[in-house]
């Protein structure tokens, strides 16, 4: 591994420790927020199975991601990781709503644009798609679990200390589960970019072999977990805002966002649907954070009208005008940042194919 | 072995309901041993069964507040949602509080001993029937709220119809004392003995509405 390598892989690595300190909190925000569980375990906890997830099923999204554009010269990526963190960091500060997600997605257009490869039409509606169907699935997955909750507590009727007990546990479970969803999922945006151009090769260590691939996404993995030791304060506002729920609705959250992360991710479940003849889901990067909005939004329509009047309409509103907006503004600052890189610091941002 | 055993989550989690309902027994228990101990009192003064009642009384609202104090103890330590800790303490506390009621009534009872007349028996037996049926249904209320906190609210009603009935029951009394022959400190005295009484009743209804609460927190 080379230090200039190094250098190019900070962009990504950047993204990565902001997406860790923003997204953690989508996995354990409600769990820290109520002081059910400790900060400090929690950040362990979920730096730990994002790096798991990255590893071992990272390569799902990313191979999805590569389809829109295969970025391949480093400077290039190096350039699409960075228009994608300043676009979240500027659309942040100006309070807009944002994905690291549809940034990415935008910014690998726009390297599209620069390098004159046609984007392919089909994998952007794919992608695209699961931007629509992510919010939906998180709905409907916490409709399904928090009836289906309801149903056992009212049957079992469990004391309410040992409900608490068992939602304990049920936070760390699937905090956990979350957390490896999202390193499976979202580390490609972080290094996903990078995988075509990385001069990474194979290394074993004992009975472990790590492919080029897996150690980027090791490397994209830890800049996750270090992000994620960063997300107290963002963890504070998540759990506090989602707690009004209830503690079941809060967990319900946290295990419909985790599913829908893994349903986009999961090659397994990609390959069981094609076996017994269903349509299979796309394996692409999606956003937790809209995923956890469609899920509040599920656990909301659980309680009928009442629970309807009290969802927030402006914050759907706002993420659909995301899906728009966000690619835009990353693909723009892209094409300018690669024109930059280029003709200023005269580094190669792409090759041409077959030259 | 049994340091691990000890520390297993379930087992604390189990040694709280054992404790939780032990202290929702204590506060029935106090309640009809004080209905019991007052009709003693009123058909026979202040016997030696009444004392044992007292003497039994004071046991339950020591026992309550150890038991309570345990509870408090492990919820925290526990690290339970601090919303549900925060609940069912300010419910323990409500019902620790009707076991001081209970105690002091009793106490001044000893103290003062008032002579009620015997006409005024039926309304204060009455009242005294409401009053700790009033205890019981917040006490019935509480245990269903661990368990089904909907019954729980639907158990409202009969906190609320008791609690009139002891109110009712008590203004007849106090009434019958003030339009009576009595002289006024006597008539003071009597009337502050009904209020005690009524004042249990108030409090168990507050413990109730509060409950009420809780449970509509802890509805799915």
């Amino acid at each position: 591994m080379t230090v200039p390598f190094l250098i190019f892989l900070s962009s990504g690595l950047f993204l990565g420790w902001t997406l860790g300190a923003n997204d953690a909190a989508n996995v354990f925000g409600t769990a820290v927020g109520s002081r059910m569980v400790q900060f400090r375990t929690a950040a362990v906890l979920c730096g730990l199975f994002v790096l798991v997830g990255a590893v071992v099923s990272g390569g799902g999204a990313s191979h999805g991601l590569g389809q829109l554009g295969a970025v391949n010269a480093l400077g290039g990526s190096f350039t699409v990781a960075l228009a994608a963190a300043i676009t979240v960091y500027g659309m942040t500060v100006a309070g807009l709503p944002v994905s690291t997600t549809q940034a990415v997605v935008g910014a690998i257009v726009g390297w599209n644009l620069f390098s004159a490869t046609a984007t392919d039409l089909a994998a952007l509606t794919k992608i695209a798609g699961t931007w629509v169907a992510s919010p939906i699935l998180g709905a409907l997955f916490a409709l399904i679990l928090y009836h289906a909750i309801r149903l056992a507590v009212r049957v079992f009727k469990p004391h309410v200390l040992q409900l608490d007990q068992m939602l304990r546990a049920g936070f760390i479970v699937a905090g956990a589960a979350g957390a490896y969803s999202l390193g499976a999922n979202n580390i490609a945006n972080v290094v996903g970019v990078f995988v075509p151009s990385s001069p990474l090769q194979t290394v074993s260590f004992g009975p472990l072999i790590l492919s080029p691939e897996q150690r980027l996404f090791l490397m994209g993995g830890v800049a996750i977990a270090i992000g994620a030791m960063f997300s107290r304060p963002v963890m504070m506002t998540v759990g506090r805002s989602l707690m009004p729920l209830n503690p079941v609705g809060g967990l319900v959250v946290v295990m419909a966002q985790a599913l829908v992360l893994f349903i986009f991710s999961s090659r397994a479940l990609q390959g069981l649907l094609i076996q017994i003849g269903l349509p299979p889901l796309p394996l692409v990067p999606v956003s937790s954070s809209q995923a956890v909005v469609g899920a509040v939004v599920g656990v909301s329509l659980a309680h009928g009208f009442r629970g309807l009047r009290q969802v927030q309409w402006s914050v759907l509103r706002n993420i659909a005008v995301g899906w728009v907006l966000t690619p835009t503004i990353a693909a723009l600052i892209s094409y300018v940042a690669l024109y930059i890189v280029q003709n200023v610091f005269e580094q190669e941002v792409f090759r041409v194919v077959g030259a | 072995m049994t340091e691990l055993k000890s520390s297993s989550p379930l087992r604390k989690t189990r040694v709280l309901l054992v404790q939780v309902e032990g202290f929702l027994d204590v506060v029935s228990q106090a309640a009809l041993a004080y209905e019991a101990g007052m009709v003693e009192y009123l058909r026979n003064g202040w016997t030696d069964s009444v004392e044992e009642k007292s003497a039994q009384i004071r046991e339950y609202e020591n026992r309550g507040d150890r038991l309570r104090s345990e509870i408090g103890t492990r919820l925290y330590t526990e690290m339970l949602l601090p919303d549900t800790v925060g609940d069912v303490l300010s419910l323990l506390g409500a019902l620790d509080h009707l076991l001081d009621i209970l105690k002091t009534n009793i106490v001044m009872l000893r103290i003062e001993q008032p002579l009620f007349p015997k006409d005024y028996h039926p309304a204060l037996f009455e009242m005294l029937r409401a009053t700790c049926e009033t205890v019981e249904q917040t006490v019935l209320a509480s245990r269903s709220y661990f368990r089904d906190p909907v019954t729980a609210r639907d158990q409202q009603h009969k906190i609320h119809f008791y609690e009139d009935e002891a109110e009712r029951a008590g203004l007849r009394v106090q009434e019958a004392i003030f339009s009576s022959d009595l002289p006024l400190e006597e008539k003071r005295q009597l009337r502050e003995h009904v209020l005690r009484i009524d004042r249990l009743a108030d409090l168990a209804d507050d413990a109730g509405d509060a409950l009420a609460i809780f449970a509509v927190k802890r509805t799915l």
